[in-house]
C-alpha cells in the first residue's frame, strides 16, 4: 500500500487542507480587494465626486469583517507548519523558513500596521495619511502572497538548493526565488485575487441594481469594474494556460494527473494525444475504466503541437503516481468557471456598446444580473479547485522529487491529528459563517449616505486625533 | 587558515544575534498584546455588553498589530531557527492549538461583534474567553518550553525505508501530545492570566477617563492583580530554582548581576504600585513594561547557551551560517521600521475613552 494513504497520513494532509482552504476562502479579497479600495479613495480625492467616497466606506465595511476572518485564520498557518509538519519545517528551513520569515517582516507586520489607519483613522489622520495607509495595506497584502507563492512555488519545482545533513541547503537564493513554477504562479494566484474582488464587486453592484436600491451609485461601480474584468478575466486564462505547459515541463506527475492521462502511447504505437472531457479512473490508478476523449487535444495544450508526446502516468512508478481524481475534476472545474466569467465579462461590455449599461436600462435584462450575483460565489470555487489541483498533483511529494509528504509528517498519533481536525471544523465553520452572516446583514443594510464625509471638519489637519472625542468605529456609526 | 572554525563563528555569531532579537520580538509581543489579552479577560468581568464593547474600540485599532509580534516571533523562529521551530511546536501541539482557538474566537469577535444584534453577548464572551484560553495556553506553552522535551532521530512517524536522507541527521520530538503537561506548565499558564490581568487592568486606566466607571473598576482590579502577580513571581523563581538546572546560575560566581536584576524588578514593581495609587496611569503601565522587559531579559540571560533549555542550543538550532547572513542582511533594516510605524498607529490611537464608546461604535 501507498504510505500517503495510511490513516495517520491521511489525517495530516487532510489537516493541513481543512486549514489552508479555509484561509483561502478570505486572503484573496483582502490582497485583491485593498487596491481597489486604494482605487476608489484615490477617485474620490481627485474627483471630489461623493459616490466613490459612498462606496469607498461601504466596501471597506465588508473588507474589514474579510480581514478579521482572514487574521484569525492566518496566524493558525504561521503555526501550523511547526505543529503538523516538524521534519518538513526543519529539513526545508534553510529556504522555506526563511521565506516565510522574510513574509512575516515584511508583509504580515506591514499590513497589520496600516490596517487600523486604514479602517479607524479616518478623521483622525489627514487625508493623505489615509491614503498612504491604503496604499501600505495594499502593497503589503501583495508582497504576502509573493512570499507564500516563492515559498510554495519551491515546492512544487524547487531549485538552487542541495540536500545536505538532512536539510534543504541553499546554493543559489536567485534560483531558489525565482523558481520556475513561482514566475507564473504568482501572477496566477496575484490576478485570481483581483479578479475575485472585481466579481465581488460586481455581484453585489448586480444585487443592488437588480433589488433597484443605490441602482444609480452601484452602476457607477459596475461600469468600470467591468471593463476592468474584459482585461482580468482573457489575461487570467493566458495565464494560466502558461502555468498548465510549465507543470507539464517541471511536474509531469501532476499534469497526467490532472488530464487523467495514464498511457503516453496509444497500444498502436502511436503517440496519445487524447484530452479527456470526462473520465473514471479504475481504482489501480494505472487507466481508466470510462472516457470522453477528443483526439490532439491534450497536444495541442501542452505541447501546441498536434500529435506532441506528454509523459503519461505510465512514465513513472506506481507509488510516484498522485491521485487522479481531485486534480482531473478539480481543475476542468476551475477551467469552466474561468471561461463563464470571462463570458459574463464579454456580456456586460457587449451591453455597454449598446447602450445597455445605466441603472434604468438594466433592469431590463435582469438575467444578467442574477447571473452576474451569482458569478461573485464561482472565483471563490475557483481557487479552491485550483489550489486542490495543485496540491493533490504534487503528491506523494511535499517538497517535488525530493521528498516525500510522509517524511514530513509530524510525531503525533491519529488522536491528536482527529483532534485538530474536529477542533478546526469547529472553529473555521464559525468563522465562516459568521463571516457570511455579517457579509448580508452589511449589504442589506446597504451603503451609508447620510453621515458627514470625512475632512468636512477641522479635525482633520489636526493629525494626532486630538480634536475628535471617541475612538469609536467612525465608519460604523450610522449601521 | 581554519575556514571551518571561521564559519563556525560566523554562525553562532548570527544565531545568537537572532536569538536576541527574537527575545525583542516575544518581549514586544507580551507587553502590547499581554495588555489586550488581559483587557479581554477583565472583560468578563464587566455585566452591560457595551462596557465590553467600550473595551473592545479601546484596541480597535491596534490589536491587529500587537498580536502580529507573535507571527513575527514565530516567522523569526522558522527563519532562523527551523530545527527548534519543527520541532518544539510539534512538542506544544495543543497548548498552541488551544492559544490558536482563542486567537480565532477574539479576532472574528472584534469584527462581529459591532454587527451583531442579537448574538451581541456571544460574540462578547467569545471575546473575554478567547483571550482568557489564549493567555492560559500561551503561558502553559511558555513553561513546558523552559522545562524542555525528549528528541530522537528517525523518521517522526516511525516509519522505516532504505536510504532515506531525513533520518539520522536532525533530531525531531519524540514525546506524545501530552508531554506538556506539568504542575509547572500549568502554574505558568496561571501566572500568565494573572499578568495579563495586571497588565490589562493597567493599559484599560491609561485608556479610559479617569471619571468613567470602566476605569474605577479598573483601577480596583489593577491594585488586586499587582498583589497576585508579585506573589506569583516569587513563587515562579522559587519554583524554577529548584526544578531548572540552569537557575544555578542565579547563586553562582554571577550572583551579584542577579542580584541587580532583582532589585531592579523590585524597584520596578513598587515604581508601578506607587504610580497605580497616585492615578498616574501611563507611567504605571510603562513601568509594567520595564518589569516585562527585566524578567523576560533574565530569563533569557538564564537559558544561555540554550534556546529551549536542555534541547536545543541557540548555535545547534539555527540555519547554516548562509541563511543566517542572508536573513541578517535583508531584514534587520526591517525591524526598526516596523517598530516606527507600529509606534505611530498607537499613537494615533492614544487619547482616553469612556465607557460610551461601545455605543458609539454600533
Amino acid at each position: 500500500m501507498i504510505i500517503e494513504n495510511t490513516l495517520p497520513i491521511m489525517l495530516s494532509r487532510l489537516d493541513f487542507a481543512f486549514i489552508t482552504s479555509m484561509h483561502i476562502l478570505w486572503t484573496p479579497v483582502t490582497i485583491g480587494m485593498s487596491w481597489l479600495l486604494f482605487f476608489l479613495e484615490v477617485a474620490w480625492l481627485r474627483t471630489g465626486n461623493e459616490k466613490w467616497y459612498r462606496l469607498q466606506r461601504f466596501f471597506e465595511k465588508l473588507f474589514i469583517v474579510n480581514f478579521g476572518a482572514g487574521v484569525a485564520t492566518g496566524v493558525t498557518m504561521e503555526m501550523a507548519f511547526g505543529i503538523l509538519y516538524g521534519p518538513f519545517s526543519q529539513a526545508v528551513g534553510p529556504f522555506f523558513g526563511n521565506i516565510l520569515g522574510f513574509e512575516t517582516i515584511t508583509a504580515f507586520m506591514y499590513e497589520a500596521g496600516f490596517i487600523g489607519l486604514m479602517i479607524f483613522g479616518w478623521g483622525k489622520i489627514g487625508k493623505g495619511m489615509h491614503l498612504f495607509s491604503t496604499f501600505n495595506v495594499a502593497l503589503s497584502s501583495s508582497l504576502s502572497a509573493m512570499w507564500i507563492l516563492v515559498a510554495n512555488g519551491w515546492m512544487q519545482s524547487p531549485r538552487g538548493i542541495v540536500l545536505k545533513d538532512g536539510l534543504f541547503q541553499v546554493t543559489n537564493w536567485w534560483h531558489a526565488i525565482f523558481n520556475p513554477n513561482f514566475n507564473i504562479g504568482f501572477p496566477h494566484m496575484w490576478v485570481a485575487t483581483v479578479e475575485l474582488s472585481l466579481f465581488f464587486f460586481a455581484a453585489v453592484s448586480a444585487w443592488f441594481i437588480l433589488k433597484n436600491r443605490h441602482a444609480d451609485l452601484f452602476t457607477t461601480l459596475l461600469k468600470p469594474t467591468l471593463l476592468a474584468l474584459l482585461v482580468i478575466t482573457p489575461l487570467q486564462i493566458f495565464i494560466g494556460d502558461e502555468l498548465g505547459r510549465e507543470v507539464a515541463v517541471d511536474q509531469p506527475t501532476s499534469l497526467a494527473a490532472m488530464e487523467g492521462h495514464y498511457h503516453t502511447y496509444l497500444p498502436d504505437g502511436k503517440v496519445n494525444s487524447g484530452w479527456h472531457i470526462i473520465a473514471i479512473p479504475n481504482a489501480q490508478n494505472d487507466g481508466n475504466v470510462f472516457a470522453i476523449t477528443i483526439p490532439h487535444v491534450l497536444s495541442l495544450l501542452e505541447t501546441h503541437t498536434l500529435n506532441g508526446k506528454v509523459a503519461g502516468m505510465d512514465q513513472f512508478a506506481p507509488n510516484d503516481r498522485p491521485d487522479v481524481w481531485v486534480p482531473f475534476y478539480a481543475f476542468r472545474l476551475m477551467v469552466t468557471i474561468g471561461f463563464f466569467l470571462f463570458f459574463m465579462a464579454l456580456w456586460g461590455n457587449w451591453l455597454r456598446i449598446r447602450g445597455e449599461l445605466t441603472a434604468e436600462k438594466l433592469r431590463r435584462h435582469p438575467n444578467f444580473l442574477r447571473l452576474l450575483t451569482f458569478s461573485g460565489f464561482l472565483p471563490y470555487l475557483a481557487v479552491w479547485t485550483g489550489w486542490w489541483t495543485r496540491e493533490i498533483g504534487r503528491q506523494p511529494w511535499v517538497v517535488y522529487g525530493l521528498m516525500r509528504t510522509w517524511q514530513g509528517v509530524s510525531h503525533m498519533g491519529v488522536s491528536a491529528e482527529a483532534l485538530w481536525f474536529i477542533g478546526y471544523i469547529v472553529f473555521e465553520f464559525m468563522v465562516w459563517g459568521g463571516a457570511w452572516y455579517f457579509f448580508t446583514r452589511i449589504i442589506q443594510k446597504g451603503p451609508d449616505l447620510h453621515s458627514p464625509v470625512v475632512g468636512a471638519a477641522p479635525s482633520e489637519s489636526s493629525g494626532g486625533g486630538m480634536a475628535q472625542a471617541s475612538f469609536a468605529k467612525p465608519t460604523l456609526n450610522k449601521l | 587558515m581554519d575556514h571551518l572554525s571561521d564559519i563556525l563563528r560566523i554562525h553562532s555569531a548570527l544565531s545568537t544575534f537572532w536569538w536576541i532579537l527574537l527575545g525583542l520580538f516575544f518581549i514586544i509581543y507580551i507587553v502590547l498584546d499581554g495588555a489586550d489579552l488581559g483587557a479581554g479577560v477583565f472583560s468578563l468581568l464587566l455585566k452591560d455588553e457595551n462596557d465590553r464593547a467600550a473595551v473592545m474600540s479601546s484596541m480597535a485599532g491596534t490589536w491587529d498589530a500587537n498580536e502580529t509580534w507573535l507571527v513575527v516571533a514565530g516567522g523569526v523562529i522558522f527563519g532562523a531557527f527551523p530545527l527548534v521551530y519543527g520541532s518544539t511546536f510539534n512538542y506544544l501541539m495543543i497548548p498552541l492549538m488551544f492559544t490558536l482557538w482563542g486567537i480565532i474566537s477574539r479576532a472574528v469577535a472584534f469584527e462581529f461583534h459591532v454587527h451583531a444584534k442579537t448574538s451581541k453577548k456571544f460574540w462578547g464572551t467569545m471575546f473575554g474567553l478567547g483571550s482568557l484560553v489564549a493567555a492560559f495556553f500561551a503561558g502553559i506553552a511558555l513553561g513546558a518550553t523552559l522545562l524542555g522535551f525528549r528528541m530522537t532521530t528517525g523518521n517522526a512517524q516511525g516509519i522505516q525505508v532504505a536510504n532515506d536522507p531525513f533520518v539520522n541527521t536532525v533530531p525531531h520530538f519524540a514525546g506524545n501530545a501530552l508531554s506538556f503537561l506539568s504542575p509547572f506548565s500549568i502554574w505558568t499558564g496561571i501566572g500568565a492570566v494573572i499578568a495579563g490581568g495586571l497588565a490589562g487592568t493597567l493599559y484599560l486606566c491609561a485608556r479610559f477617563k479617569q471619571d468613567d466607571p470602566i476605569y474605577k473598576k479598573a483601577h480596583a482590579w489593577a491594585t488586586t492583580f499587582s498583589f497576585l502577580a508579585l506573589a506569583a513571581v516569587v513563587i515562579t523563581l522559587i519554583w524554577s530554582y529548584a526544578i531548572m538546572p540552569d537557575a544555578a546560575k542565579w547563586t553562582g560566581s554571577g550572583w551579584f548581576g542577579w542580584l541587580i536584576l532583582l532589585l531592579a524588578i523590585l524597584i520596578s514593581a513598587y515604581k508601578m504600585m506607587t504610580a497605580h495609587a497616585t492615578h498616574r496611569d501611563f507611567p504605571a503601565l510603562l513601568w509594567c513594561g520595564a518589569i516585562v522587559v527585566l524578567m523576560w531579559g533574565g530569563m533569557w540571560a538564564t537559558n544561555f547557551p540554550y534556546i529551549i533549555p536542555n534541547t536545543w542550543t541557540i548555535t545547534a538550532g539555527g540555519n547554516p551560517a548562509n541563511d543566517l547572513a542572508i536573513l541578517t542582511l535583508f531584514m534587520t533594516g526591517f525591524v526598526p521600521i516596523m517598530i516606527m510605524y507600529n509606534a505611530y498607529q498607537i499613537w494615533v490611537f492614544r487619547h482616553r475613552i469612556t465607557h460610551l464608546a461601545g455605543y458609539e461604535s454600533h
